[in-house]
């Protein structure tokens, strides 16, 4: 510390005095990794029913878009959108006559689909796993009670799916909300993009991409955290009580229900019929 | 009234059920009986969509549907008029077993959730499982388990109740518990088709006994006259093969 503090070649005390300038950026961060993992999921869980239930056509074009997402790089990706997108409305403008603004359509937009997108194939893999790990036999069950598949699918199958995706659908937020430095290619300002403007005022540079690793760092800690409570909050509990959900007025009304059921069902009965022991 | 006809389902070259025709009346309790293997399981699965037949068309209480094509609504259907209980239970494991019996009364029947709660709490005490209607099918032992099972098929109030080996998934002392729910509830008229290989328990509650071979149904008629006068070669060689009077009685 010394001889850094004789050379000025650190300045410790910035990293902690600019941490408040890119935090102001953090809730950008933060948002553009939230929305884009809401897209990712919901494309990604549709992508991998899609694969699931082997939906034809369908399934070949999810094919052909998760192998183009996955063999090109996400970076090659925002740029396609930044720059395509305002394409596609020019396009639109002027062969259906719609009225978009393309001037006025946010990088930001831009950002969260192409990485949104970018999630989605790697997220379908996940829930496809999960989704197939949840035994058949409960699927069955399910449809000899008349459920259809997308009511099992919400009832039954993706809360005993979510708990096997949970880890690594994890994962790959904390991986995303590193992968939105990379939103600088769609003009947004997030934090590493404040970092660097601030790096180039006073070329602190390493002092600024320290502080820049201390937050990133802090933050996938809080989300683990929130991850592992989640986590903990799926589990079944261990044991369970006897009686934990018959009060003795629900054990009344219960038996008065079965004996009600009972008598119903005896009208039914063949009088012809006899049970011989 | 139950009318199954021309049934046909093969798997690739094994042709399975080969054109069963079957009449089923009302509270009866047919016991299915067979060699392994020859589709005493697919012959329930086909009946309730879990398989789709090449042939054949079931007619419940007068309406006709067939069974090999089906759109979703009939599908749905027919799957609503009749129960499941399969060899391994099939819980729904995140739900208790309360929640696993008002599961099909809320999301299917659309029944307000109070009312399913008390229906189902009625179900579970008739198979007199209400202390443990909290519990979760991992706290549950099989025979626990597969009594949740029939009270949930039980509460959607089938009109035909299909029963694929209930007890087989199951220790030996757990068998005798759920044997008595299924008698019980025989006894109170469910019409119901059971597979089962307990052959002493199939004596004493079916009404009526269906040998399966070869795809056909080689025997048809009641207890007595399937298990103490067999027509044919094959039942005869089955029931010896199976010690029929050296198992295990079990007294209910
Ligand atoms: N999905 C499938 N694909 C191919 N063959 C199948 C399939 N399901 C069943 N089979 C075949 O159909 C035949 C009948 O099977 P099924 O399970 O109905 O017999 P089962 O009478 O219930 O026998 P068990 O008494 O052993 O339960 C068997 O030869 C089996 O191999
Ligand atoms: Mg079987």
């Amino acid at each position: 510390m010394q001889l850094f503090a004789e050379t000025n070649l650190f300045d410790f005390g910035l990293v902690g005095r600019q941490l408040p300038e890119l935090l102001k950026y953090l809730p950008i961060t933060l948002e553009l990794a939230v929305l884009s993992m809401m897209i990712g999921l919901a494309v990604g869980l549709l992508l991998a029913v899609i694969r699931i239930k082997r939906i034809p056509v369908l399934r070949q074009i999810a094919a052909f878009y998760i192998s183009i997402i996955r063999g090109t790089p996400a970076i090659v990706q925002l740029y396609i959108a930044y720059f395509g997108i305002p394409m596609l409305l020019k396009y639109m403008n002027l062969h259906f006559g719609t009225d978009f603004d393309i001037s006025a359509f946010p990088g930001f937009a831009c950002a969260v689909f192409a990485m949104g997108f970018n999630e989605s194939a790697y997220n379908a893999e996940t829930i496809r796993a999960a989704l197939s790990s949840v035994d058949r036999g409960q699927i069955e069950a399910a449809s000899a009670v008349g459920m259809t598949y997308p009511q099992a699918l919400r009832r039954i199958i993706l809360p005993e799916a979510m708990t096997v995706a949970l880890p690594g659908l994890g994962n790959s937020f904390i991986g995303l909300i590193k992968g939105t430095s990379l939103a600088f290619t769609c003009a947004v300002v997030e934090m590493t993009a404040q970092g660097k403007i601030l790096g180039g005022r006073n070329y602190r540079y390493f002092e600024v991409y320290v502080s820049l690793a201390i937050i990133y760092w802090a933050v996938t800690i809080i989300v683990e955290r929130l991850l592992k409570f989640v986590e903990k909050r799926l589990e079944l509990p261990e044991q369970i009580d006897k009686n934990a959900e018959a009060s003795e007025e629900v054990k009344d009304k219960a038996k008065a229900y079965a004996r009600e059921a009972e008598t119903r069902y005896d009208t039914n009965k063949k009088p012809e019929k006899a049970f011989s022991q | 009234m139950i009318q199954i006809r021309n049934l046909k389902k093969r798997f690739r070259n094994n042709t399975v059920l080969d054109g069963i025709d079957l009449d089923i009346n009302e509270g009866d309790v047919v016991g299915i009986i067979g060699p392994s293997g020859t589709g005493k399981s697919t012959l329930l699965r086909c009946i309730n969509l879990l398989e789709t037949p090449e042939e054949g068309e079931i007619t419940v209480d007068g309406t006709a549907y067939s069974l090999s094509a089906h759109d979703r609504r009939q599908t749905l259907e027919l799957r609503r008029q009749t129960g499941m209980v399969f060899q391994r239970f099939n819980l729904f494991e995140r739900k208790t077993a309360l929640e696993n019996v008002m599961e099909g009364l809320v999301t299917v029947q659309k029944m307000p959730k109070e009312e399913a709660r008390m229906l189902a709490a009625g179900e579970l005490e008739r198979v007199g499982m209400t202390e443990w209607s909290g519990h979760y099918p991992k706290h549950l032992s099989g025979g626990q388990q597969q009594r949740v099972a029939i009270a949930r098929a039980l509460a959607m109030k089938p009109k035909l109740l299909l029963l694929d080996e209930p007890t087989s998934a199951l220790d030996p002392e757990l068998v005798g518990e759920v044997l008595e729910t299924i008698k019980d509830i025989a006894s109170q008229g469910f019409t119901m088709m059971l597979v089962s290989h307990e052959m002493n328990f199939v004596r004493k509650v079916a009404t009526r006994v269906i040998f399966l071979d070869g795809g056909k149904i080689v025997e048809d008629g009641t207890p007595r006259e399937v298990f103490d006068n067999p027509r044919s070669q094959r039942a005869k060689d089955f029931f010896a093969k199976m010690h029929l009077l050296k198992q295990p009685e079990y007294t209910i």
